[in-house]
């Protein structure tokens, strides 16, 4: 199951939403994604969903793909919609039964409601699509380097990023070995009722949060010994530096707040 | 003050701290004393629990001793004002290479070392691409480590202390985890970086075939130094090294059991190519 999401994974390329500054690319993001909410209309969110469409077209990712992401989460869009279309009740009714009533208002609610959910995927999922973790948290650490002055430990926050990142491979290894180790002493994983594969879940978890601790450990003294000492004073072997992309991707993105407040300032509010 | 010694032990005592305050631990290095000088080749041979991955733990002030000093260019472990100094003179590898990397790509992993450091970014650009180079692991260096082999990680986590321009590396029992290829690739590399390039190197193992290759060796157990010497020199008392519970190198060995059985063999037989060439003198005899 898990195997299938595509979320949060990488796919390495050389389009133009890949050359962009990670810096950029996150300030990009969190900006169109606070543009969904700020859209009152439908005209408003056509326009902010256009331009996601448009911003897959640039990063070269098959469709097939960010689909193959909203599959994981179609769950949470569908309960979503059910919850307005039932408890909105503005506008003209247009089937009643029961203690049932669908309005006009609730089916445009859930409307919006759904499409915003999918392009808030979208934008979010084209930020790991197009990044590598990596440099995502690399750029994470520079976009909040300022906290600094508030003593918010960016460079050990980012530290911390980039070691789980770097073990998740190496415990889903892990993970497989003592799975394989179980099974060889007879352990039954993965039949059962829900809380019998619950329960198979404990000798897997057990030994690997064990080992993990005594990574760990073993990953502090080796860290210790390049002298690794706190994020202060460090320098990086890559240098970030803004570029004409990342320009162009400020001003799409001006544009599209402006585009959003005239709309929603003309048009029928939904919300 | 001898300024070809890099490392010094003088008398040092250590005692790992146990869980309960009640009981207090046995010595784990009893009243060890040595002198690593500049440029040297020394392995340091051992059973388990013999107290020889504490030695590379308190070379570089990872942890320091109860009593005794350890002196690192003449800088006491023990001052921790020393602590960066010493650990760019003495760099440690350990044995799980997989707990040793710290970034998802290679180059950047490299680059930990200096970057703490704080050195400038074209220099560690220059020093990665040079540590990559000697380590013969330049081509991998966009590499994900996950991906490459025991052997190629141990080569980068290797690399990752030599970027930081370390004087000696001590490495404790860098191929214990690998398979024959992955142990003779981290060996030749080893040997290199002695030969070419000047560096100290402190090897930790219980492999007696890697053992041979050193300039010296110490064997330790139970925290005590037992013996010391040239590979022919600690090899030829084959009675300690019983009691520390190792065994011969395979070829001194099987030249020692040769020479039971009446056959005449030279002393001083310890890698295969020593063997092999008293062999062929005995039989053209």
């Amino acid at each position: 199951m898990l195997r299938d999401a595509t979320i949060g994974q990488f796919f390495p390329g050389d389009s133009y939403i890949h050359k962009m500054d990670p810096r950029a690319k996150l300030v990009f993001s969190f900006g169109a994604i606070i543009a969904i909410f700020v859209c009152k209309t439908f005209e408003s969110l056509a326009v902010v969903t256009l331009a996601a469409i448009l911003c897959v077209f640039v990063s070269k990712i098959p469709f097939k793909t960010i689909f193959k992401g909203l599959k994981a989460v179609i769950f949470v869009i569908i309960i979503t919609a059910v919850i307005q279309l039932f408890y909105v009740k503005t506008g003209e009714t247009l089937v009643e039964f029961w203690k049932i009533k669908i309005t006009t208002g609730g089916l445009s609610n859930s409307i919006f409601i759904c499409v915003r959910i999918i392009v808030l995927i979208l934008y979010s999922s084209l930020l790991t699509y197009t990044t590598s973790p990596t440099s995502l948290t690399d750029g994470m650490e520079r976009l909040f380097s300022p906290l600094k002055i508030i003593h918010v430990p960016v460079g050990t926050l980012a530290m911390m990023m980039t070691i789980a990142l770097r073990f998740i491979p190496t415990l889903n290894d892990e993970i497989g070995k003592i799975m394989n180790a179980q099974k060889a002493r007879g352990a039954d994983l993965g039949n059962g009722s829900v809380i019998n594969r619950a329960k198979a879940l404990i000798p897997i978890f057990v030994p690997l949060f064990v080992n993990s601790f005594r990574r760990a450990y073993e990953l502090a003294f080796a860290m210790e010994c390049r002298c690794y000492h706190g994020g202060e004073g460090r320098t990086r072997l890559k240098i970030m530096t803004l570029s004409w992309r990342d320009y162009i991707s400020f001003t799409v993105l001006a544009v599209l707040y402006a585009g959003i407040i005239i709309l929603n300032h003309f048009f029928t509010h939904v919300i | 003050m001898n300024d070809d010694i890099i490392i010094s032990f003088k008398n040092v005592n250590y005692r790992y701290e146990s869980d309960d305050e009640e009981i207090s631990l046995p010595l784990a290095i009893k009243n060890f004393n040595l002198d690593i000088h500049k440029g040297e080749f020394i392995a340091i041979l051992g059973h388990n629990g013999s107290g020889k991955s504490t030695i590379a733990k308190l070379s570089n002030a990872i942890i320091v001793p109860e009593s005794g000093h350890v002196l690192v260019n003449g800088m006491d472990t023990a001052d921790e004002d020393n602590e960066l100094k010493i650990r760019q003179t003495v760099g440690v590898v350990f044995q799980n290479p997989d707990n040793q990397l710290v970034a998802t790509v290679v180059e950047e992993d490299v680059a930990f070392g200096p970057e703490n450091l704080g050195v400038p970014q074209k220099e560690i650009r220059q020093r990665v691409d040079e540590a990559l180079k000697a380590l013969g692991m330049y081509e991998y260096r966009f590499s994900e480590p996950h991906k490459l082999s025991g052997g190629q990680k141990q080569r980068v986590a290797i690399a990752g202390i030599m970027a930081m321009k370390t004087e000696c590396i001590v490495l404790d029992e860098p191929t214990a985890m690998l398979d024959p290829q992955g142990r003779r690739e981290v060996v030749k590399y080893m040997q290199k970086l002695n030969k070419e390039l000047g560096l100290t190197i402190v090897l930790i193992t219980h492999y007696m075939d890697e053992a041979v290759l050193a300039d010296r060796i110490i064997v330790m157990t139970n925290g005590e130094k037992v013996a010391e010497g040239t590979p022919k020199q600690v090899f030829a008392e084959e009675k300690i090294l019983e009691n520390a519970g190792l065994s011969l190198p395979d070829s001194a060995r099987l030249a020692s059991d040769l020479r039971k059985k009446g056959m005449k063999l030279p002393d001083g037989i310890l890698t295969p190519d020593d063997f092999i060439n008293a062999y062929s003198n005995y039989v053209n005899k």
